[in-house]
């Protein structure tokens, strides 16, 4: 046990264990974290290396599984302990540890004398195992309540789940920052404690660290392992009610896992689907205007006799004066200036209501200026009859 | 003993952090810059050669004037001098041919455009010459995008703005004037009032169709005018909070109407919005099942959330609200939310005390042990130096790198 390789520290399995352990706190405080203080850069960067949030939220709750698979694996390896080996109960905190601390203190600010003796488990660690049980109840519970929010509202009132993530992320944020603070200024930056990875502990270390345990040890005074027979027995029973608790347990974290679904995975369109193109009733595409009369009330339609003077004049004048004046290319306003016509020939032709611009540009439909169609008949009978202008 | 080096665990720590270090630095570097393009209205002038207006508006300022297309369109060929020289391009007087630039004299070339459409299709390129920036815009846009793709309905500049009557669009101070803002809708409407009918229920459309206010928006203040974009993609609904908050972040518009500015904050913390604010981030073209504000608060139907028939503030209200996504919330579900509320002694007082306890345990327990670390570090630091002091004459090594170490071998050598 003791000797030239140092002192017994963990065994194998709990090597093993120690790692898993930090592997799954890691993991859970880095992806934890990270998702507390999304809005950081770096927190940006790394949910971007670890594939998005929702990659985040996964491996946050998977590592959860892990370390709850672990606490129950701890749980049945304690009760192996306790029950079988009938080991002592040497993480149990008892007043002892409080006289440890305080002359710890008092011995650190120079109002003590010596360092305090300590067992198989000190002051330090018991308080870091212990805080770690704490945090792994504080974590399960709001976890729990965060995983299955819609459950948790089943039997409490809605603010409870706020409230866990609150209570979620301090506590993370006290583990996190505790780890560093306790176990690593204790066992890394103190001094370099390797016995998690060898297993061993030197004579000086255990002097400083564990002065009871190795006076215990040097004394003789080491618990023996029970006999072959003995542990057969205390098994006969131990291993019927480990099997069930932690088939009980390991139940447990799956109703943990799969307890709800919280949320639909696709969200519903939010507005009731409508045509998107729908027009106006009525349209409010131009329409035709009421048109603008020189001489409203009176028709000139039908005056006799069928002479310029008499009727087509005043047709033209209204019809077509307007653009077609005496300033322009072609005059609609006079007999000679449509007999003259413009760029395009005579806008009528003597006796051939077919031949002059006027029919063309009236029968095509696109020309601004219309006849309505009595007043086209009269002019093509006046055309037809050979101008008349009397 | 047979221990690991303890330097090469150090050094094993040192270049993982090194690594790390520039893993990060390549990818902060690696952020998109986004460049701001400045926005300006070219004010090149169109040409001003050719027929003066007058000549035009000798025929074309009598009212009343229709020209009918072979499939029957009417063309309403009259232009008011007075709406004319108050719209933008008059009083600039910008002559008629600058746009009609195909018309000299009379009688005008003869058009072979077989409807209104057709017609108004020949003009298609013509208001680029000034506004290229806003045609260009318009060409990336889903208008744009559906018109190449011969959707005949997509809009062209002169569906939404008529270039004869078209009032200045900014005051002299450079915002938008008031009653072009209110004619936005009834543009829209032209060709989306389905959707113009349940804006108009809702407390935005209201606010601007019955009181032109310019404090809530039009639909150009959410799509945007030219560069319009398909609202139903991944990238809008994810993009469309900072829309929100753009305008609910404002105290000097929220505080006339009491509102909170705390919204966009309260979200992002939450667990909805801290998700949508990350895809946005990581990734803008990607479906999250995690609400924006419109999920809850409605698109073009949005009401205050204290409309006493329809509002979220309503209990009953807002547990069809969550159930939307979350089908299997029951009567307190609604409560996990904390409705955009920084919880305080009043409202969610569970979470506030929840709050103050951590913010009174974590310092306290860390405070415990960083005062117990901080004396160990003092008190070993006071051994140090005692038993540094009185070298003993056989040491073989000499002080300095390796002495620390040797002096730690031969601290545990003299203890008894």
């Amino acid at each position: 046990m003791s000797g030239e390789k140092g002192y017994n520290r963990f065994s194998v399995s709990q090597r093993i264990e120690h790692i898993a352990l930090v592997l799954s706190f890691s993991t859970l405080g880095l992806t934890g974290l990270i998702q507390k203080y999304a809005a950081f850069g770096i927190s940006d960067a790394l949910i971007v290396f670890l594939g998005g949030i929702e990659n985040v939220r996964i491996i946050h709750r998977v590592a959860a599984v892990m370390f709850l698979v672990e606490s129950v694996y701890h749980l049945v390896v304690i009760g192996y302990k306790m029950f079988v080996l009938r080991l002592e109960a040497s993480m149990l905190p008892g007043l002892k540890d409080v006289r440890d601390a305080i002359q710890a203190l008092f011995y650190n600010i120079g109002l003590g004398k010596t360092r305090p003796k300590m067992g198989r488990y000190n002051f330090v660690e018991k308080a870091e195992y212990w805080a770690m049980l704490w945090g792994l109840m504080v974590m399960a519970v709001t976890g729990f309540m965060l995983w299955n929010p819609i459950a948790t509202t089943r039997a409490l009132p809605g603010q409870f789940v706020p409230a866990a993530k609150v209570a979620h992320g301090g506590e993370a944020v006290l583990a996190v920052l505790a780890i560093i603070i306790w176990h690593f200024y204790s066992v890394h930056l103190k001094k370099l404690n390797l016995s998690m990875l060898t297993g061993k502990l030197s004579r000086e270390e255990m002097e400083e660290e564990h002065a009871l345990e190795l006076e215990a040890i040097e004394a003789g005074k080491i618990a023996e392992r029970p006999a072959p027979a003995v542990l057969r027995k205390r098994m006969i029973w131990f291993s019927p009610v480990a099997a069930a608790l932690s088939l009980l347990l390991v139940y447990g974290i799956y109703v943990f896992v799969t307890y709800e679904d919280t949320a639909i995975t696709t969200i519903p369109p939010v507005e009731k689907p409508v045509e998107v193109f729908s027009t106006r009733e009525p349209t409010p595409l131009p329409q035709l205007a009421p048109e603008a009369t020189t001489e409203p009330g009176e028709s000139v339609v039908g005056a006799t006799p069928l002479s310029w003077n008499g009727e087509i004049g005043v047709l033209f004048e209204q019809r077509c004066g307007m653009c077609h004046g005496p300033a322009g290319g072609l005059n609609l306003t006079s007999l000679d200036g449509l007999l003259a016509g413009g760029e395009s020939g005579p806008a009528v032709v003597s006796g051939d209501p077919e031949a002059g611009t006027i029919m063309i540009s009236q029968t095509s439909g696109s020309h601004p200026g219309q006849f309505l169609p009595e007043e086209l008949a009269r002019v093509n009978e006046w055309v037809a009859a050979g101008l008349p202008e009397k | 003993m047979n221990r690991p080096n303890p330097r090469f665990f150090g050094w094993m720590m040192v270049s993982g952090l090194a690594l790390i270090a520039i893993a990060l630095s390549i990818w902060l570097l690696a952020a998109p810059v986004v460049p701001v393009l400045a926005s300006e209205l070219p004010a090149a002038p169109a040409p001003q050669d050719g027929a003066p207006n007058s000549q035009c508006l000798l025929c074309h300022g009598e009212p009343g004037q229709v020209t009918t297309f072979p499939n029957g369109d009417p063309l309403y060929v009259s232009i008011d001098p007075s709406l004319y020289g108050a719209s933008v391009h008059g009083s600039e007087t910008m002559s008629c041919v600058s746009c009609h630039v195909n018309i000299s004299g009379y009688p005008h070339p003869v058009s072979g455009a077989q409807s209104r459409r057709d017609y108004q299709l020949t003009y298609l390129e013509t208001c680029k010459a000034c506004h290229t920036e806003q045609f260009d815009n318009l060409q990336d846009s889903i208008h744009g995008e559906m018109f190449k793709a011969g959707n005949e309905n997509a809009p062209t500049c002169t569906d939404c703005h008529n270039p004869h009557t078209q009032p200045p669009m900014y005051n002299e101070s450079g915002k938008v004037n008031q009653n072009v803002r209110a004619e936005i809708p009834e543009t829209c409407a032209k060709c989306h009032n389905n959707i113009y009918e349940v804006y108009a229920g809702s407390v935005h459309g209201s606010g601007v169709i019955e009181g032109n206010n310019p404090d809530v928006p039009t639909c150009a203040d959410c799509h945007g005018v030219h560069e319009i974009v398909d609202p139903t993609t991944a990238s809008f609904r994810l993009s469309s909070v900072e829309m929100c908050a753009k305008c609910h972040t404002d105290a000097s518009i929220m505080d006339k109407y009491g509102l909170s500015t705390a919204v966009l904050d309260t979200y992002v913390a939450d667990f909805h919005g801290t998700t949508v604010t990350l895809f946005e981030k990581q990734h803008p073209d990607e479906e999250t099942n995690k609400p924006v504000c419109y999920d809850c608060h409605g698109v073009h139907d949005i009401l205050s959330v204290n409309d006493p028939e329809k509002g979220i503030a309503i209990k009953q209200n807002m547990l069809v609200t969550c159930q939307r996504c979350h089908p299997d919330a029951t009567t307190n579900f609604p409560e996990s939310w904390l409705s955009h509320y920084i919880p305080s002694p009043d409202r969610y007082p569970l979470v506030y005390w929840v709050g103050i306890f951590y913010k009174i345990f974590i310092p306290t327990v860390l405070g415990g042990m960083g005062l117990f670390v901080a004396t160990d570090i003092f008190r070993r630091q006071v051994e140090k130096k005692k038993k540094s002091e009185p070298t003993s004459p056989d040491e073989k090594s000499p002080p300095g790198e390796t002495g620390e170490k040797e002096n730690a071998k031969s601290d545990e050598e003299v203890k008894p």
